[in-house]
């Protein structure tokens, strides 16, 4: 099993809130202690990752969080402006064009432009380099938006080859898709809770950027596992102690829920599945990442 | 026995909305009301936009449509209750409304046009809002053509709550385009798009097709231009929408988790809310973790040593996740002064039938209470 090392955009998805920036995080932390030049993107959000790893907000533009570490969160403002000044390469002809009011309200509503130019500066820096003509990033992770949002993004390069007619957004659609499709650089890894609703999104999620994206899932995480701790044995010893035996019983549900959603993903995805357990800390920051890294460390390298 | 601010609120609202992040717990909270509104006496529908069709499932019924559907009696018997009034459910079809919305509002042979128009489809789902803009609509829709005494609107997981809010004005804003007709009408009427890329936006023109390329800039054009002429219709439309979420009739639910990392989100939906001038009946507080009692750990000490380990260790567990959820709660009281706030405990199950949704609403309406 090749390890997310091998490949250079990782793509970190799954429902809302089951911990997509925490694993993108704890990812980037692995990445750049690897050695690699790390980026960790996040889309047009409220910035988590710099909050987990404890470091200022990067914000729209490239900023360096420590050693080998980068983050910036894409916002389409920002990222039209950039997109804009590459095709017409000039600010004062940017200015004219762009700044006009009524240019404005008519970019607004071609569909998906917002989401083209977001990928599209994500996909740029994947393909940077620097003078020396390395990779300016080894290694870009993406803190994809939630499962519906994320298919409708991670289509937009697809969907436009189908609908633009051929011009220039077209042949920009044509670069990312062909990066995005490519299982040499890219890897998909879908975060799921141990519960019915976010399992069943990861499998339509891994369904969805199978057919329309063509991207196939490398691994999925299991976050907030909880591990067997109580034995039948232990149930039915509590016989005597009801309140006791709910607390019990509930947790030993728990922990047969995570087996279940374990198996159910594994079978469907047809990936390997990467548990990572409920943590007790009162404050979630860098030293929760740091525990999340540890128990993520065969996905990152490929080790069994 | 207890009532909460959603007990009046079921009795005497014509319209309850329930809105929040994803995954909090929206799609259960509605049906729950609805369930209890219909069993306490008032004909209720819940509309939901859950693809998920679970709920469906839940309500005893196979499927849910994009039309009001009974719910029959007998789905309700595990309850041992018998409703007082109706209950119906739907589910909301988003590119089926959007196509009878356009039906209604545009003529003829404007409507072949638009939505054949390749454009079209992702207009409708890809416009910021134009999901939310619709289960209100359709709301509104709803409200004028039946005779509910109260319909609960479950809402789709939105990221930025004005997207919710906005929708209104951005469908406005967006049938309202001045630029497609300053770029374009003249232009159109002699039948000569080219020219008028040249002619009269001259240079700005110019600079814009080099980023979309020409084809794209005329074929859009002609779209907006087709849509544009409904904006009578939409406009009216949009005000009633408008007019009937500030209706004193009407309420808002805030469903949130109880983690103190998300709750800047339940916090500022919140402050949207009350800016737009909408009222904001209650906040739900969902799948709290109760505090593990003194009798409990007084219990886990009459253990043989390795069982009281494990035990305590999960008492430990609870502890912690009971005092995280209290500081989230906490944080949201301190930030929303004057508005009750709903604790439903997590259940050990997912809310997946009749029961757990029932026993839902009976933490909603006070009946029962955390702690
Ligand atoms: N393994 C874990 N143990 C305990 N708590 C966790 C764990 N993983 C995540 N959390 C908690 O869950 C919260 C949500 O996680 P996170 O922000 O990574 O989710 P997300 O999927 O990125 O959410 P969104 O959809 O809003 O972007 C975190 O703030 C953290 O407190
Ligand atoms: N109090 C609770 N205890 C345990 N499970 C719950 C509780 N409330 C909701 N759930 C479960 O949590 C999941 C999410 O709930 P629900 O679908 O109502 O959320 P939602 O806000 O509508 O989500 P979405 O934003 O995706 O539409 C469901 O599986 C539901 O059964
Ligand atoms: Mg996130
Ligand atoms: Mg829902």
């Amino acid at each position: 099993m090749a390890g997310l090392l091998d490949k250079r955009l990782w793509i970190v998805s799954g429902k809302g809130g089951v911990g997509k920036s925490t694993v993108a995080a704890a990812l980037a932390l692995r990445s750049a202690r690897a050695g690699k030049r790390t980026l960790v993107c996040e889309v047009n959000t409220q910035e988590r990752v710099s909050r987990f790893l404890e470091r200022p907000e990067a914000g729209p533009e490239v900023a360096q969080l420590e050693q080998n570490l980068w983050a910036v969160n894409v916002r389409p403002q920002e990222a039209m402006r950039e997109y804009g000044l590459m095709v017409l390469r000039f600010e004062t002809f940017y200015k004219t064009v762009f700044e006009n009011r009524l240019v404005r309200q008519f970019l607004r509503f071609i569909p998906s432009l917002q989401e083209l130019v977001l990928l599209g500066k994500i996909m740029f820096h994947l393909q940077e380099k620097l003078p020396d003509g390395r990779w300016r990033f080894d290694t870009v992770i993406m803190d994809a938006p939630a499962t519906g949002h994320a298919i409708s993004f991670l289509s937009v390069p697809q969907v436009l080859i189908q609908t633009v007619p051929p011009g220039p957004m077209a042949r920009e659609a044509q670069k990312m898709r062909d990066l995005l499709v490519d299982p040499a650089v890219t890897a998909a890894v879908l975060v799921a809770l141990p519960e019915e609703m976010p399992v069943n999104e990861a499998l339509e999620l891994h369904a969805a950027l199978r057919d329309k994206v063509s991207l196939r899932t490398h691994a999925a995480v299991l976050n907030q596992s909880f591990p067997e701790r109580f034995t039948e044995a232990d149930l039915e010893a509590l016989g005597g102690h009801p309140e006791l035996l709910a607390v019990a019983q509930a947790h030993h549900d728990r922990a047969a829920q995570a087996v279940l959603a374990g198996t159910k993903l594994e079978r469907n995805l047809h990936a390997p599945v990467y548990p990572v357990p409920r943590l007790f800390t009162p404050e979630f920051g860098r030293k929760a990442i740091e525990q999340v890294m540890e128990h993520l460390e065969p996905l990152v390298t490929g080790a069994a | 026995m207890s009532t909460t601010a959603l007990s009046p609120a079921l009795a005497g609202k014509r319209v309850l909305i329930c809105v929040g992040s994803g995954g909090v717990g929206k799609t259960t909270a509605a049906a729950a009301l609805a369930l209890r509104a219909s069993v306490d006496g008032r004909s209720s529908l819940v509309c939901t936009i859950d693809p998920a069709r679970r709920l469906a499932n839940s309500l005893g019924l196979t499927a849910l449509g994009n039309a009001e559907t009974p719910v029959p009696a007998t789905a309700l018997e595990p309850l041992g209750v018998h409703p007082r009034a109706p209950l119906y459910a739907m589910m909301l079809d988003m590119k089926q409304t959007w196509d009878e919305l356009i039906t209604r509002v545009a003529s003829p042979e404007q409507r072949e046009r638009i939505l054949s128009n390749r454009f079209y489809q992702s207009l409708s789902t890809a416009l910021a809002g134009s999901q939310e803009y619709i289960s209100m609509e359709k709301l509104w829709e709803l409200r004028r053509s039946s005779n509910y005494e109260l319909i609960v609107l479950d809402t789709p997981p939105t990221a930025h709550a004005l997207d919710f809010l906005d929708a209104p004005n951005r469908v406005l804003d967006f049938l309202d385009n001045d630029a497609a007709k300053w770029l374009l009408t003249p232009a159109l009427k002699a039948g000569k798009l080219g020219m008028s890329l040249f002619n009269r936006g001259g240079y700005v023109m110019r600079g814009l097709a080099r980023f979309t390329g020409t084809e794209m800039l005329q074929e859009l054009s002609n779209f907006m231009l087709a849509i544009s002429s409904l904006n009578e219709g939409f406009r009216e439309r949009a005000r009633g929408v408008r007019q009937l979420l500030e209706d004193p009739s009407t309420g808002f639910v805030l469903v949130t988790s109880p983690h103190p990392e998300r709750m800047d989100e339940a916090i500022h939906f919140h402050k949207m809310l009350k800016q737009h001038r909408m009222e904001v009946v209650s906040l739900v507080v969902n799948r709290v973790h109760p505090m593990p009692t003194e009798a409990l750990w007084a219990d886990a000490a009459t253990l043989t040593p390795s069982r009281r380990a494990k035990v305590e260790e999960t008492l430990r567990e609870q502890h912690i996740m009971a005092e995280q959820d209290h500081t989230g709660i906490a944080q949201l009281q301190a930030a929303c002064p004057g508005v009750p706030i709903i604790q439903v405990p997590r259940f050990a199950m997912d809310v997946h039938d009749i029961s757990a949704l029932w026993r839902t609403g009976r933490y909603l309406v006070g009946d029962e209470t955390l702690g």
